[in-house]
């Protein structure tokens, strides 16, 4: 308990010192969230601005009302105005995979990284960012796909009973299991990508096999570490609903605005601190190598030079 | 329309016998007047049947065998030699009309993409007697006078060599056998629950001079003559038994099993239920008419909310004891069916079923709640005022949802009787509507059952547009005569079999007033009903002068509204434009032009006009366009594109947590 405490503060000391990249990447997701709802604002700012119907959903939120809006031929089918918000989500996506080394390398280093330094990291590690995405999907996605489709079954067999919780609670037991295995997959592959960045390893292949090794060999530490987190999370997310509920007058643009940014800024700063976290735990576990190295291992506060 | 032509020309065809001398009427035959179920002193409806069956039911196998007699008045006034039986269970077969309808329109149980054998059901006629005349089990005919879908076989008719003459009985003994399917809707098993809802061979309806019996429909199932039920159940011990009318007995067997007696009066239909795991909730709803015992067979898993259903059950049954009239029976069961099944959300004469999940929340109205309503309203707008639901589903399904809503806003609140949840809130007018401007001018409301565009058209018309062009109707008439109306429907045509148009005169005599142009538009017609606000213009009325500056309250402006119908439903509207000095002028416009123009010279601009400003109107189309504001006010706008904002920052941090 005392290590995993110990790692999740030192993942929040290494988060805290480095908050501005949880800024920009906040930044980010909010510009590419605000133009993927160009469409539906659009469309909602054509419709609702010179009505007075419109009162129904500023003063409260009517259900009736508001799907009845989304019905409108006007209003344009639905399909049209999500289509944006989910290509900006890949966008910001791309994005993520694009800068997070830059991320990863600041956090290792004990002073502020460079622009020129967070950049060049960035622009060297795509390629190989692309190719741990592209493990990541496939052995989550079969490891997923099989856990789902198990518990897909077991529901199945828990809904031909009379006792009506059983589904249900099968469902969310499941879930849960599948929702931790899929998180110690995460840490393997987030301490693969730290190992990618820090140790400037091409063969991201010796990256995800040191961060299995280590994963598996510090799973109770590190999923109790992330899991902590993960709950703050959780708890940041009720919470900010809840605000919004109870002290958001419903006619307050500005209010709900303020509660809900804060509440998506602080679920992506749980995020940073997770991946500040691992690497804490890279620094202190993994610095030595663990494969042979056929270059000299950059120092982490020193600048790399391609 | 050609159907229809088939159905009327077969029935009369098959009726129009002479009255004979010689007779199929045995002596001493007679309907029982018995009161021992309702609260009145006399029989409350002319009863034409009496059913005393006795049933045997095999949990195993999901089968029933069971013998029935039954006594039938003749009070058609004429001699009567042919008799239609409606065999439902058979509707469960892949080549019935039920299956095939809803393999075409899809059903709330299922879309039968593929067939589970478990579905089959089906009602076999062992043996049929006519009393008197002899055995006519091998002389039965099925009839399918609706689709002439030759493989359905959920109608049934028997050709008598002596007709029955006016006024006289017949008795008809019946040994038969039910297999009971999974439940797909209504009726049928599910585990251990079984749900006996249309599964005994039930005599047709003598109406307008014709036997009415149609075929079982995907969406409609109910029409049948009062009467008298005296049923014998043999179940497993084990087995918590509920059914309509009174339980007089219940014997254990010394074979394991339990016989359950019940009886019940001026019904037009029973059903039951059985399930081991059924926990028995007592209590008591005082009415006008005496006292009525509430039974609620509750699922283990929701007992927590039996107090809550059981409340709201009598808090209902107020609102219609007062509203419209006396529930006469003496009890009412409430059952709460196996989770997961299609048998939840139907109603039968004292006997209505519902269904609720484990953790439905409070704020959630259009659960269970809601679900108690509509079926108990179904009591009066199916059960006493017994409509063809065939014919007229709007009478039985429509008429309820108007008096759902009316019933649900009086407890909840207009704006929240859907849920009111987290902030979010819905009404009951709010969902009629979005289910009725969906498929707004597929269907009239007056159109046989059957033969609807589809699930959708059928839905949205008998149940939606039926609330809401009634709701409507009160801005024409006034709400206290609507009720007042609705109060003189009930009282005049309960235990009868009214028309359209006897609910249609009902109304127009109590208003006072001739509702043609409204019922025809409204009731028969597919014209939709949008209203808007085409444009608004004040400008100052000195405006070709030069360097003449606008000052409010000062400059005199010529203001102009334009109102356009953009639909074919012609209604008289009022038309309010607000103006920026706090002036308001209301119009009142026949509509029979596409469009009006008001004009108004006033020393202030307008600042909003609105159609309709008391919203009566509840089947306008588009509700957004029914008014303007010559201002633009963005907040509405802003605040659902910022929740969209969030919902879609979250949705791409979710992806990026778990992908990178």
């Amino acid at each position: 308990m005392s290590e995993n405490t110990n790692l999740v503060s030192a993942g929040a000391e290494i988060a805290g010192r480095n908050k501005r990249y949880v800024v920009w990447f906040y930044l980010l997701n909010l510009v590419f969230a605000h133009f993927g709802a160009s469409a539906f604002s659009d469309a909602a700012h054509n419709i609702l601005d010179h009505s007075l119907n419109a009162d129904k959903l500023l003063h409260g939120f009517n259900a009736g009302v508001f799907t009845e809006l989304l019905t409108r031929p006007e209003f344009g089918a639905l399909p049209a105005a999500s289509h944006p918000a989910m290509m900006f989500a890949v966008v910001f996506l791309l994005a993520s995979l694009l800068f997070m080394p830059g991320v990863l390398l600041g956090y290792a280093s004990d002073h502020g990284l460079p622009r020129d330094e967070f950049y060049r990291v960035c622009g060297r590690n795509v390629w190989r960012f692309v190719r741990l995405f592209l493990f990541f999907t496939i052995i989550a996605g079969a490891i997923g796909g099989i856990l789902f489709g198990a518990l897909n079954a077991l529901v199945t067999a828990a809904d031909k009973t009379s006792n009506e919780r059983l589904p249900f609670f099968t469902q969310l037991i499941g879930t849960g299991i599948i929702f931790l295995v899929l998180t110690v997959i995460r840490i393997w592959f987030d301490l693969a990508q730290t190992d990618v960045v820090l140790r400037d390893q091409p063969a991201v292949r010796k990256s995800v096999a040191a961060g299995f090794r280590k994963t598996r060999r510090n799973l109770a530490r590190l999923l109790g570490s992330y899991v902590v987190i993960a709950i703050v999370a959780l708890a940041l997310l009720v919470g900010g609903i809840l605000l919004w509920d109870t002290i958001v007058p419903p006619s307050s643009v500005l209010g709900a605005f303020i509660i809900g940014q804060a509440t998506l800024l602080l679920l992506l700063a749980a995020r940073f601190w997770q991946r500040a976290t691992a690497v804490a735990f890279y620094t202190k576990e993994m610095a030595e190598p663990v494969v042979e190295e056929t270059r000299p291992i950059p120092a982490f506060a020193a600048p790399i030079v391609p | 329309m050609a159907v229809r032509l088939r159905l009327i020309c077969f029935i009369t065809l098959s009726v129009a016998v002479p009255a004979f001398a010689q007779t199929g009427s045995p002596a001493g035959l007679a309907i029982p007047a018995t009161t021992s179920a309702i609260n009145s002193p006399t029989p409350l409806s002319q009863r034409v049947v009496a059913y005393d069956m006795d049933a045997r039911y095999d949990a195993k196998a999901h089968a029933l065998d069971a013998s029935e007699t039954l006594t039938y008045h003749n009070l058609t006034g004429q001699a009567l030699d042919t008799f239609p039986f409606h065999l439902y269970l058979n509707g469960f077969q892949p080549t019935a009309t039920w299956i095939r309808e809803g393999k075409r329109e899809g059903t709330r149980g299922q879309n039968f993409d593929t067939w589970d054998p478990k579905s089959y059901g089906a009602e076999e006629i062992k043996s049929f007697e006519v009393v008197g005349q002899g055995d006519f089990t091998s002389q039965l005919q099925y009839i399918h006078a609706d689709d002439d879908n030759k493989d359905d076989r959920t109608v049934v008719q028997v050709h008598l060599p002596k007709p029955i003459p006016p006024d006289g009985y017949v008795q008809f003994k019946i040994k038969f056998h039910d297999q009971f399917p999974e439940v797909l809707e209504r009726t049928g098993w599910n585990r251990d629950f079984v749900l006996g809802g249309q599964w005994f061979p039930k005599v047709g309806v003598w109406w307008h001079g014709a036997w009415n019996c149609h075929q079982f429909h995907a969406y409609t199932e109910f029409f049948a003559d009062f009467g008298v039920y005296d049923v014998k159940l043999t179940v497993p011990q084990n087995e918590v038994v509920g059914g309509g009318g009174v339980e007089v007995s219940s014997v254990n067997n010394p074979d394991g099993t339990k016989t359950v007696t019940y009886h019940g009066e001026d019904i037009h239909d029973f059903a039951w239920t059985a399930s081991p795991h059924y926990l028995v909730y007592n209590d008591t709803f005082q009415g006008s008419m005496g006292p009525v015992k509430l039974r609620i067979l509750m699922q283990p898993a929701h007992w927590g909310q039996v107090e809550r259903q059981a409340r709201a059950l009598k808090e209902i049954m107020d609102r219609f004891d007062r509203w419209y009239g006396a529930y006469p029976y003496k009890t009412l069961t409430l059952v709460d069916p196996d989770p997961g099944s299609q048998a939840f959300g139907m109603e039968y004469p004292t006997f209505i079923t519902v269904g609720t999940f484990w953790w439905e929340p409070e704020g959630l109205h259009a659960g269970s709640v809601e679900t108690i309503e509509h079926e108990f309203g179904h009591q009066y707008w199916y059960g006493m005022v017994a409509t063809n639901e065939f014919e007229d589903a709007w009478m039985d399904e429509g008429i309820n949802q108007y008096t759902q809503i009316k019933v649900m806003n009086s407890i909840f609140g207009p704006s929240t009787s859907v849920f009111n949840l987290w902030g979010v809130t819905a009404g009951q007018i709010d969902e009629d509507r979005l289910i009725y401007i969906g498929v707004a001018d597929l269907d009239p409301i007056a159109k046989n059952g059957w033969q609807y565009a589809d699930n959708n058209s059928y839905g949205a018309i008998t149940y939606g547009k039926t609330a809401l062009m009634l709701l409507t109707l009160e801005s024409v008439i006034g709400e206290d005569t609507m009720r007042q109306a609705m109060r003189v429907y009930f009282a005049r045509f309960r235990f009868t079999h009214p028309t359209k148009e006897d609910f249609l005169k009902t109304i127009e005599e109590v208003s006072g007033k001739d509702l043609r142009w409204y019922f025809n538009e409204a009731v028969y017609g597919t014209q939709v009903l949008d209203y808007e606000v085409l444009k608004i213009s004040s400008v100052p009325v000195d405006w070709y002068k030069e360097n003449v500056k606008e000052k409010k309250g000062q400059t005199e402006y010529v203001c102009n509204v334009w109102i356009h119908r953009k639909g074919e439903f012609v209604m008289p509207i009022d038309v309010e434009t607000k103006f920026d000095n706090g002036d308001k002028v209301r119009e009142h416009w026949d509509g029979q032009d596409r469009w009006v123009r008001y004009e108004y010279r006033k020393k202030a601009k307008i600042e909003s006009v609105e159609v309709d400003p008391d919203h009566r109107i509840q089947f306008d189309r588009n509700n957004f366009n029914n008014s303007r504001t010559e201002e633009a006010n963005d907040a509405a706008a802003r605040k659902l594109a910022n929740y969209w904002t969030c919902i879609g920052q979250f949705f791409a941090q979710l992806l990026a947590w778990w992908l990178v």
